[in-house]
């Protein structure tokens, strides 16, 4: 009960007391009994008193409500907040959960990182490591190899060749062709070459080499694919920019070629040693889709053999080359290789081309020789006759990394140790050579010769090359910075011999009259990789 | 003629295929040695007789398996001389 109630109820029972004890006293002593209007008086106060504290008690009521209004308001707002709590308390939970989670999975981590910082510490076995590493590596590699090369060709044209217009020749050639080694496992090889060649009239681009190299066992190998005539040594060994030794190749793998340059198909190799240690003899028997020629009209097809890339023929060929080395090593009498060669395909469908060749190298000391002989011929239609070609060439280099000149300081002895001073002479005969090729040999991108890209660079293009009987004599002077990069220097003296007859498309023969000598410097900075 | 090339191709590659190379990665010590000694001695020969030696630091190791590999196509090199050279190189 409130304190305002009580006091009401308290104030109403001592009137009523009053009033009762009043005239009990009034018959006891009338004379000390208070007078009627005391009591009013009283009675009147005490009226008032109630309607004050009626009041009071109306305004505390009020003031009561407000604050339970207030209280109300404020319990909705715990209320709210208790939601958001649970809300949050739930989520708090989840994230202990979570974080429990982590933590043992730390521990886990923590636990292997310790045993691998161990495994890491000690020393590990070289077999392993070789695995490791192996592993970083992979089992497949994969190499960029091939050449550049920056070429100036200097041709100074002395005359006419049978009324022939030419000109004096200036210019620079560059030719990149970089090529790639592919080797999935250790007994296949895939490489492709890709060529381009830059020259003042143009640019051309070939594709000379694609193929598989799969190694049977120790005494077969099988290549597939588009591959350099295994016949004699230049086409597969010596063409490359930084192996030929000269700028430019020998006449009878130049422009008026011999045998053609490559072939599609597919080869068989392999050697042994039948002797002491470098007393070895191998073989490489090849079929291919056969040759083609520049001009592949009967009465007009003079020119050389074209590569595969162009071929038309359905006559397909087959081939063998025999190498023979007959000096042990340890007899040191140097090295010695005997080669031959064969070639017989069908061209035009029908008609007969059959080749041989023989070749030699033999290295003694800083002395190093090389020589081939190739043979053709070739059947041809419309009752003409029998067209047959020879060409050879022989070079020799002498290292002058033994020549120590007297009185010479260091520094310039050092210069001459990198040079080596070369001579090559080559020839080609043939009866008869068509006006095109001549037409088409004043640079890249003209005419594109029929061999290729290889006489496009590294060619003087002196029409002297084009004669039926060309001879060339070649000085050579190279500087080796190193075993693949080379700055080598060509004096070429072109002395071809009267006889034969200029074919022109049209079949026109004339007889070649008197071919101007010719000289040509080449100059070549070349990089094998 | 075309015939018989043919048949001793077919032939020969039956006879490939069943005689595997054997792997080179199981080689004893001394195999090793003898190897490394053999392709020494090769080097200068074999490796001058188409273009200048190439030295064993041009290339990785792993490098001269796929380079000897190329080259003994070339050359048709016994395999065994393959094999001094490719350790030969790879050893430095
Ligand atoms: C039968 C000739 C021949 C012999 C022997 C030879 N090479 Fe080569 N080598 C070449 C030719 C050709 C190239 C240029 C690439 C091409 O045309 O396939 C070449 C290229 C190379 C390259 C450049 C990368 C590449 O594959 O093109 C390296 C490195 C090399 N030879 C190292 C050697 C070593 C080392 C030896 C000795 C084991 C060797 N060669 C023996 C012919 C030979």
């Amino acid at each position: 009960m409130s304190r305002p109630r009580f006091r009401q109820t308290f104030t109403v029972l001592a009137i009523l007391l009053g009033l009762a004890i009043a005239p009990v006293c009034r018959a006891a002593d009338s004379t000390d009994a208070p007078t009627l209007s005391e009591i009013q008086r009283e009675l009147k106060q005490l009226a008032q008193d109630r309607a004050r504290e009626a009041r009071e008690f109306r305004e505390e009521r009020k003031r009561d409500r407000q604050q339970i209004q207030v209280l109300e308001i404020k319990v909705q707002q715990l209320e709210q907040k208790g939601t958001k709590v649970q809300a949050t308390t739930q989520q708090l939970e989840n994230t202990d959960k979570k974080l429990q989670a982590t933590t043992l999975e730390l521990e886990q981590t923590n636990v292997q990182v310790k045993t691998l910082t161990a495994k890491v510490a000690a020393p590990i076995p070289a077999p392993e490591f070789a695995s490791d590493f192996g592993r970083y590596l992979g089992s497949h590699t994969f190499q960029i190899t091939g050449a550049a090369g920056l070429d100036f060709v200097y041709d100074q044209q002395s005359g006419a060749l049978d009324g022939f217009h030419h000109a004096t020749q200036n210019s620079f050639f560059f030719n990149f062709e970089p090529m790639f080694l592919y080797r999935p496992t250790d007994w296949i090889l895939f490489e492709g070459e890709f060529e381009g060649s830059f020259g003042q009239t143009g640019t051309a681009t070939d594709i000379p080499l694609a193929d598989f190299q799969i190694t049977l066992n120790d005494y077969m190998t099988i290549v597939l694919g588009l591959f350099d005539q295994p016949f004699g040594d230049w086409y597969e060994n010596q063409s490359p920019m930084w192996v030929n030794r000269f700028v430019s190749a020998p006449l009878p793998f130049g422009v008026e070629a011999v045998v053609p340059p490559s072939e599609i198909g597919l080869q068989l190799r392999g050697g042994l040693q039948w002797g002491e240690l470098g007393q070895d003899v191998d073989y490489t028997v090849w079929g291919g889709n056969g040759p083609n020629f520049s001009e592949p009209v009967p009465g007009a097809a003079l020119g050389g053999p074209t590569a595969i890339a162009s071929s038309q023929t359905n006559g397909k060929s087959i081939g063998a080359r025999v190498r023979f080395y007959p000096l042990p090593i340890d007899s040191h009498l140097g090295r010695l290789e005997l080669g031959a060669s064969t070639y017989n395909g069908k061209w035009m469908n029908g008609n007969w081309f059959n080749s041989w060749g023989v070749d030699f190298n033999y290295f003694y000391g800083n002395l190093q020789t090389r020589g081939e002989w190739v043979q053709s011929y070739r059947q041809m239609g419309g009752g003409l006759p029998q067209d047959s070609r020879q060409g050879w060439y022989l070079q020799a280099g002498y290292f002058l990394n033994g020549i120590n000149l007297p009185g010479l300081p260091d520094e310039v002895n050092n210069y001459i140790h990198r040079l080596e001073p070369l001579v090559r002479y080559s020839g080609v005969n043939q009866h008869a050579v068509a006006f095109e090729d001549i037409k088409g040999a004043t640079g890249i991108g003209v005419g594109g010769l029929q061999v290729g890209l290889i006489p496009d660079f590294g060619l003087s293009g002196s029409p002297a090359l084009f004669a039926p009987h060309s001879r060339e004599v070649a000085l050579g002077l190279d500087y080796w910075v190193a075993p693949s990069i080379v700055w080598q220097n060509e004096f070429d003296l072109e002395l071809p011999r009267a006889g034969g007859v200029f074919v022109s498309n049209l079949g026109v023969s004339t007889a070649a009259g008197s071919i101007p000598n010719d000289h040509a410097f080449l100059t070549q900075f070349t990089v094998g990789f | 003629m075309r015939k018989l090339f043919i048949a001793i191709l077919l032939a020969a590659v039956t006879l490939g295929s069943v005689c595997r190379p054997v792997s080179a990665q199981t080689m004893s010590k001394d195999e090793k040695r003898r190897l490394i000694l053999k392709g020494a001695k090769l080097w200068p020969v074999y490796c001058n007789q188409c273009h200048n030696p190439r030295p064993p630091g041009e290339k990785a190791p792993y490098e001269w398996d796929q380079e000897i590999m190329h080259m003994r196509m070339l050359g048709n090199m016994p395999a065994d001389n393959a094999r001094a050279l490719v350790e030969y190189l790879k050893a430095r």
